[in-house]
């Protein structure tokens, strides 16, 4: 398989963060006090991740990709059960985005990667544990399955 | 490369065995974490549940970089946890958030300076490590 270059797979991280600021938006109205809070603050990581990508890409005269005005959840999210499910979902797949930027890129950009991949798959193990899903953890975050 | 000249039969100290890979201590570090989850089970049974899932993800670790390096996995960690359990739970907990916190440090730093073909592995492994200190609270 070709290696990406830094910039796809920045791209790919930077639509990666869209589509979870998309999904957040229909998780935080299924959830309410702490859980809410969280998913606010999550939203918020993932905002300012993308923020920092357009300003990356667009000053390194990279492609930036457009946002959408929708994305395709993978399942329905009609309660709480649902919401924390895809919350955890979406944390792991923004995982999976900045993980596979890790071998294009290194020093700061490898950081900044590195960076992302541990706060996500953190939050990830907090959406379990909300959930109450045993094992809250798995041993390769961010990994394909 | 020098020709081969009569004076090698003597001079085998001259071809070193290659380096050890970079990433050789992690396998045993890898093993040394699993072990401390393990001693901790046995010693908290209530949380033998949640440590022994923490330390089946180290295991896996150690075998995925024993594969990468091209060694065989070695059957025991090098040194035995060098402490052991502390009486209660709370305790055992705050001692493997630290060694966990220390190996997080350890991948953070081997993802930095790894090859291209590495840094996805050892990333997972220093996020992993870091959702264990969440899962140990």
């Amino acid at each position: 398989m070709k290696q990406p270059s830094a910039a796809e797979a920045l791209a790919g991280a930077l639509s990666a963060e869209y589509a979870a600021i998309y999904a957040y938006g229909r998780i935080g109205v299924r959830l309410t006090g702490a859980a809410r809070d969280a998913a606010r603050q999550a939203e918020a990581a993932h905002r300012r991740r993308r923020d920092a990508l357009v300003v990356q890409l667009s000053t390194s005269g990279g492609t930036v990709p457009p946002d959408r005005a929708g994305y395709a959840l993978p399942f329905p999210v009609t309660d709480r059960a649902s919401a924390l499910r895809l919350a955890v979902e979406v944390e792991e797949r923004t995982a999976a985005h900045w993980r596979a930027a890790l071998a294009s890129t290194t020093g700061a950009d490898r950081d900044q990667a590195l960076a992302a991949l541990v706060e996500y798959a953190v939050r990830a193990t907090r959406w379990r544990k909300t959930a109450g899903v045993t094992p809250p953890t798995v041993a390769f975050p961010g990994r394909p399955t | 490369m020098a020709p081969l000249t009569g004076c090698d039969l003597f001079d085998r100290d001259d071809q070193p065995a290659p380096p050890p890979d970079p990433l050789r201590p992690m396998v045993d570090e890898s093993l040394g974490l699993a072990a401390a989850h393990r001693a901790s089970a046995t010693a908290h049974p209530e949380l033998a549940d949640r440590l022994n899932a923490i330390a089946e993800a180290h295991t896996a670790h150690a075998t995925e970089l024993a594969r990468v390096i091209g060694v065989a996995l070695p059957s025991a960690p090098a040194a035995a946890p060098s402490t052991t359990p502390a009486a209660d739970p709370a305790g055992a907990l705050a001692a493997l958030r630290a060694l966990e916190k220390a190996g997080q440090r350890t991948a953070t730093a081997a993802c930095a300076a790894a090859p291209a073909e590495r840094a996805a592995l050892l990333g997972s492994i220093a996020a992993a490590r870091a959702t264990h200190q969440e899962a140990l609270k």
